[in-house]
């Protein structure tokens, strides 16, 4: 038994921490809600030069062959600059179904993806709309029991504004020409490995976005004085951090268990990642709800960065599944006649 | 990563289940499930006695290394021992501050003297151990240590006079473990000894504390002239507190696996009682059982996550371990609320009289101590925050 992560995992992330915070800064954020897409192809290039782009893709195809154990802690950096960008989902969700997939899509679109020349987008019924759809090159697209193939000119979009304005999400209309690629029993197995890599994806993302609400709010209530003193040295100011930092510390072991169920194929990685869905997205919740109190009036202006965050954190909580659908399926395994539970179910 | 266990590993499994199924049994039988925290005052005698089963069997002092008396196990191997322990249920440990606290902090700050005296009565479950920190006037404020040692030069030993409070199992103990100022003119943290004192003396009396329970598992301790040998003292004299500290990153390590497992007997026994009386039915509490399942399997996690950490498991604490406290302890209590919503109505009635608790009201009443010992959960989010988030000191004022 091993819970940490190797001092090569531990490096990338640190180096790509780096890159993100000098390049995604919160100035960048909001000239991005500006902009007509919200997305900018130099900043995905600089991404896929750094191989983040295909870190799921195999070598044969041009990437780095590896799993979503290794991209979790970088999907948590992703989350902490409030990336605007679909690199979790790429890594984390279109490119594992990919390669799932096979065959010759695969072989057409993985290593493009790779490059950074593509994007490609999964839309799941799961999911209300579909996030990022604009930019896809390739869609693949869940309806019903089947799931489909498009390529923008297969496709139509309808356009709905989030609270988090770097989300972009749409309505997505398949036309006839959009191809089948698995149906039955195969598509449901792929349909319900990629949800789990969605949610996965959110719980990563809203531990960064998280740690990034504690740093705000402990950098202002400690410059923040009132009678005389920083805000932060009040009890009644820190324990609302204390408390945030609790939920977030131990949301991380389940985030990495889940990643590890995912990437080994075991087969509790469902009731694994609605776990870490629910303890992070609580943990973030948490952190925003206490962020705002302890920057006071400051946390409700449109000014501070703190709402970049927030939104984010709070979008993501309620895509990929809801609390409430995570929580019937924990329910549905602790409940069970046969649950293994107790004493020696620790990895079961 | 590698979040499973190795074949040998599951050997080691087979190895400590078969030992517990052929000797939890006989005399032993009746203390199934029971000693847990909230019922050590349940058995005493008959667990001391199951404390020497288990060393005759090598059950004791697993974590320790073979140098100082114990098995050598690997964290995974601790980890399969609680688990095949609480698994099949057998007592909670009268030991557990021997082999928990005082052994470590002495195979950690420790002489060659000191450990050769007293890890062998540990390891063999005959000699047992309680902690003297608290007193009435140092409870939070921990430093605020009143209890004086000073040195007698004629009698070569150390001079013990104070009191101590909230002293769980003095009264079967054979040692204590003490911090008491060595320089009289000192405040706070620094002028403190750490002492290894034993109790059967004229200078220690020992006066239980009856608990909202109506049991008594801790104690009031009076020094009054208490002695101990020129070398009881753990490190020099002035650093007590360095000594105390130490031991308190070893509560929150290796012993965290076997508290866990206990509370994961206790949350069975709740699921089993809701899917009896159909409470399971219940939205609500189905929401909360799921909620204390998820949150027990985090602490699990999280306690794994730290011990791997720790290449060479000194069990020294680290910044996670900081948090641990005040998630088990508010957790713990949270279970005991729901224990009683799972039984409804009939949670007012008790299971005999004169004020006999079952399982689930002790906890229920127990729990209310689990955010208060140990640094109450505000304390510990004082320390989270200043600590763990580096925000500023509150400012402190002059004790008197």
């Amino acid at each position: 038994m091993d819970f940490t992560f190797s001092e090569d995992q531990l490096l990338f992330q640190e180096s790509v921490r780096d890159f993100l915070v000098n390049e995604v800064t919160p100035e960048r954020i909001r000239a991005s809600w500006l902009t007509d897409s919200g997305r900018e192809d130099a900043l995905w290039n600089q991404l896929a030069e750094l191989g983040l782009t295909g870190m799921t893709v195999s070598e044969a195809n041009g990437g780095l062959g590896m799993t979503v154990l290794d991209f979790v802690l970088l999907a948590q950096e992703c989350g902490y600059v409030g990336l605007p960008e679909p690199l979790v989902h790429t890594v984390m969700v279109a490119v594992p179904l990919l390669n799932d997939l096979g065959g010759e899509l695969a072989e057409q679109w993985l290593p493009k993806v790779a490059s950074g020349e593509a994007k490609v987008v999964v839309g799941l019924e799961q999911n209300l709309l579909v996030e990022d759809a604009h930019v896809a090159d390739l869609l693949l697209m869940q309806q019903g029991g089947t799931l489909y193939a498009a390529t923008p000119d297969q496709f139509s979009l309808c356009y709905s504004e989030s609270v988090d304005p770097s989300r972009k999400l749409f309505t997505v209309e398949l036309l006839d020409s959009a191809a089948p690629v698995a149906s039955g029993e195969q598509a449901a197995t792929l349909i319900a490995r990629t949800l789990n890599r969605g949610a996965l994806g959110c719980a990563a993302q809203v531990l960064g976005l998280a740690q990034r609400m504690i740093d705000l709010s402990v950098h202002y209530t400690g410059e923040r004085q009132q009678f005389g003193k920083p805000i932060g040295s009040f009890q009644a100011v820190k324990h609302h951090m204390a408390n945030v930092a609790v939920r977030l510390e131990y949301a991380k072991a389940p985030t990495h268990r889940a990643a590890y169920a995912v990437a080994t194929g075991q087969g509790v990685a469902a009731h694994a990642v609605s776990h870490a869905k629910l303890v992070a997205c609580e943990a973030a919740n948490l952190a925003a709800k206490n962020s705002v109190q302890v920057h006071g009036a400051m946390g409700y202006t449109w000014e501070v960065d703190l709402h970049i965050f927030m939104k984010k954190a709070w979008a993501l909580a309620n895509t990929w599944g809801d609390a409430g659908f995570h929580k019937t399926r924990i329910g549905e395994r602790v409940f069970a006649t046969d649950a293994v539970l107790g004493a020696g179910a620790t990895f079961v | 990563m590698k979040l499973s266990f190795s074949a040998e590993d599951e050997q080691f499994r087979q190895e400590i289940a078969n030992w517990l199924q052929v000797n939890l049994t006989g005399e032993f039988e009746k203390l199934r499930f029971r000693g847990g925290p909230g019922d050590e005052h349940t058995f005493p005698e008959q667990r001391k006695v199951w404390e020497q089963k288990l060393a005759e069997g090598g059950w004791t002092c697993v974590g320790w290394s073979k140098e100082y008396g114990g098995r050598g196990c690997s964290i995974e191997q601790q980890v399969i021992f609680f688990e095949e322990y609480a698994r099949a249920g057998a007592p909670g440990r009268v030991g557990h501050i021997g082999e928990g606290l005082a052994g470590p902090t002495l195979i950690a700050f420790g002489t060659d003297e000191q450990k050769k005296k007293y890890l062998p009565g540990i390891v063999a479950g005959t000699e047992l151990w309680c902690q003297g920190y608290s007193e009435p006037s140092a409870g939070s404020d921990l430093a605020n240590v009143k209890t004086k040692a000073r040195f007698d030069e004629a009698q070569n030993k150390w001079i013990i006079n104070g009191q101590k409070v909230w002293t769980s199992l003095a009264h079967e103990s054979n040692y204590c473990f003490v911090i008491a100022r060595t320089d009289l003119d000192s405040v706070a943290h620094k002028g403190l000894g750490f002492f290894l004192i034993k109790m059967d003396q004229p200078g220690v009396e020992v006066r239980p504390i009856e608990q909202i329970t109506g049991t008594s598992e801790f104690n009031e301790v009076f020094f009054d002239e208490a002695q101990c040998d020129a070398d009881d003292i753990v490190g020099a004299p002035g650093e007590g507190w360095k000594v105390a500290m130490g031991l308190l990153g070893f509560e929150r390590g290796v012993s965290t696996l076997g508290q866990q497992m206990q509370f994961q007997n206790e949350l069975d026994e709740v699921i089993r009682v809701a899917k009896n009386n159909g409470a399971a039915k219940d939205p609500a509490i189905r929401q909360r059982l799921a909620r204390a399942h998820s949150e027990l399997k985090i602490m699990r996690y999280n306690s794994m996550r730290i011990l791997s950490g720790q290449s060479g498991s000194d069990g020294g604490l680290q910044k996670e371990a900081l948090i641990y406290k005040l998630f088990w302890s508010t957790w713990h209590r949270s279970l005991g609320e729901l224990a009683m919503d799972v039984l409804g109505p009939e949670c007012e009635i008790l299971e005999d009289a004169p004020y006999s608790l079952s399982r689930l009201q002790s906890m229920y009443l127990f729990v209310r101590a689990d955010t208060i010992y140990g640094g109450t959960n505000q304390i510990q989010r004082n320390i989270i925050a200043e600590r763990g988030l580096g925000m500023p000191k509150e400012p402190k004022g002059v004790a008197k």
